[in-house]
């Protein structure tokens, strides 16, 4: 391995490096709550509600995420509906891994004990009150694990975006391995790949240890 | 005027009839214990006083406000804040206590005070502080449940039911969850509540705690009330043959 080869490539990697972040941190913003949402949606007592949210979560875990992206930034102008790459990109992103979240925060919540529920109502509170404050709160530490594994899929699944010809991380390392025919940019890439993943780790081993802290026998 | 009515009431659990048509009153300050087989319809009498089932039929009057009637064969329940407004008459206190385990002990207890009846934050946790003295938890305030035995959780429980300021307490199978060193600590707590002159409706399979805490004993079977009396002459002069075979079953 040549240093001063790996330095030239640094800069278009991180150019590809930060657009990766961008989409990832993105959709995390917007999809983790919009999730919560089809989840309310997903078990409301509301039965079109329901099967709208359901409905939706179907289309969006039913199809593939290429496909989709294809979809928004291909098939949405005939509709009128046109979007630049990097927000199709996002939208994409959003959409899908609201459908997946969903699904989890609705096992998480289905999981929480029959009697939290009768014990709220007993004290007077609405489902709505007994979601918000009893339920919603206790499903937070159930559902970080697989929220977590979640968005260490998202990490790798931003490399898609290149099929609409948004530039990301993986794309730069292509371009500099067609271009030098030489594949030590896939290498620097899967580190840095790696790295990401290995941070967020670290950050969701500090979340769960912060949500489950009622959790702890007393020492 | 009673504190509670209960009218003829029936509940069917698909082709099952739970109760087959119940009626009792409890009188302000009594204590009343409800004894009988697993499977009798106990449990499922409370959880209908406080709507967490609906009856099939039959009348239940919480302190002068209507839960349920049946009107020509309807059974007719208030709109849903009426009903929650009617409930929280009583408070209830569950066999797995069903404390919420992501608040400390002093949440638990406040946070239906603060939420629901919006009382200031001082005297809800004035409150608080009183109730969990009088089960002797002064010291687990800020505790999880979690680190909490079964008695103490239950303990928790009673304070927070209570911390509502319920016309009277349903407890149902109390101490059932939890072993006989941790049941005492339970029932003195209970017993206290009683010379308080607390109302309350005990569902229990402690005899000896039924005896000593309620003024009066009510006996299921099958769904309905076979027998009834004071807590002394029940125990002490029973005539009942099924009664004195059940009760023997419980003999030391």
């Amino acid at each position: 391995m040549d240093l001063s080869y790996i330095a030239a490539l640094m800069p278009a990697l991180m150019q590809g490096l930060w657009q990766t972040l961008k989409i990832f941190a993105l959709t995390l913003v917007f999809s983790l709550p919009l999730g919560l949402v089809f989840t309310l949606g997903s078990i409301s007592r509301v039965l079109p509600l329901r099967w709208l949210a359901r409905g939706y979560i179907w289309i969006f875990r039913g199809t593939p995420l290429m496909l989709q992206l294809f979809f928004v930034y291909y098939g949405l102008p005939f509709l009128g509906l046109t979007f630049d790459r990097f927000p199709a990109a996002v939208l994409t992103f959003v959409l899908n891994y609201a459908a997946y979240f969903a699904e989890i925060y609705r096992g998480g919540i289905q999981s929480i004990d029959r009697g939290q529920h009768e014990a709220a109502k007993t004290l007077g509170f609405t489902p709505w009150q007994t979601m918000r404050l009893i339920i919603i709160p206790q499903t937070v530490s159930r559902v970080i694990p697989p929220v977590c594994n979640e968005t260490i899929t998202l990490v790798k699944d931003t490399a898609l975006v290149t099929a609409i010809g948004v530039g990301e991380l993986l794309k730069a390392a292509q371009g500099a391995v067609n271009r030098d025919v030489n594949i030590t940019a896939y290498v620097v890439a899967a580190v840095i790949y790696l790295a990401i993943t290995f941070v967020m780790t670290m950050v969701y081993e500090r979340l769960e240890k912060y949500f489950s802290r009622h959790q702890k026998k007393e020492a | 005027m009673p504190i509670l009515t209960v009218e003829n009431v029936t509940k069917r659990f698909g082709g099952f009839e739970a109760l087959k048509g119940v009626s009792l009153t409890v009188e302000r300050g009594e204590a009343v214990a409800i004894i009988g087989s697993s499977g009798s319809g106990k449990s499922t009498l409370l959880r209908c006083i406080n709507d967490l089932e609906r009856v099939s039929s039959g009348r239940i009057v919480i302190d002068g406000d209507t839960l349920v009637e049946t009107v020509d064969g309807a059974v007719k329940y208030p709109p849903e804040k009426e009903l929650r407004r009617i409930c929280m008459k009583t408070g209830m206190v569950f066999q797995q206590f069903n404390l919420f385990p992501h608040l400390t002990c002093l949440e638990n207890i406040t946070i239906a005070p603060l939420q629901i009846l919006k009382q200031n934050r001082a005297d809800a946790i004035a409150n608080a502080d009183r109730l969990l003295r009088l089960v002797g938890l002064e010291n687990k305030a800020d505790s999880y449940p979690a680190m909490l035995s079964g008695g103490q959780q239950q303990r928790v429980a009673i304070a927070r039911a209570l911390a509502i300021d319920p016309q009277i307490m349903l407890f149902d199978e109390p101490t059932s969850a939890l072993d006989p060193e941790l049941t005492a600590e339970v029932t003195s707590v209970i017993a206290k509540l009683a010379q308080q002159d607390i109302t309350m409706l005990i569902v229990t399979h402690e005899m000896e705690f039924a005896r000593t805490v309620a003024d009066r004993i009510l006996f299921f079977e099958d769904g309905e009330i076979i027998a009834g009396g004071s807590a002394a002459e029940f125990f002490e002069s029973q005539q009942n043959d099924r009664i004195k075979r059940f009760l023997s079953g419980f003999q030391k």
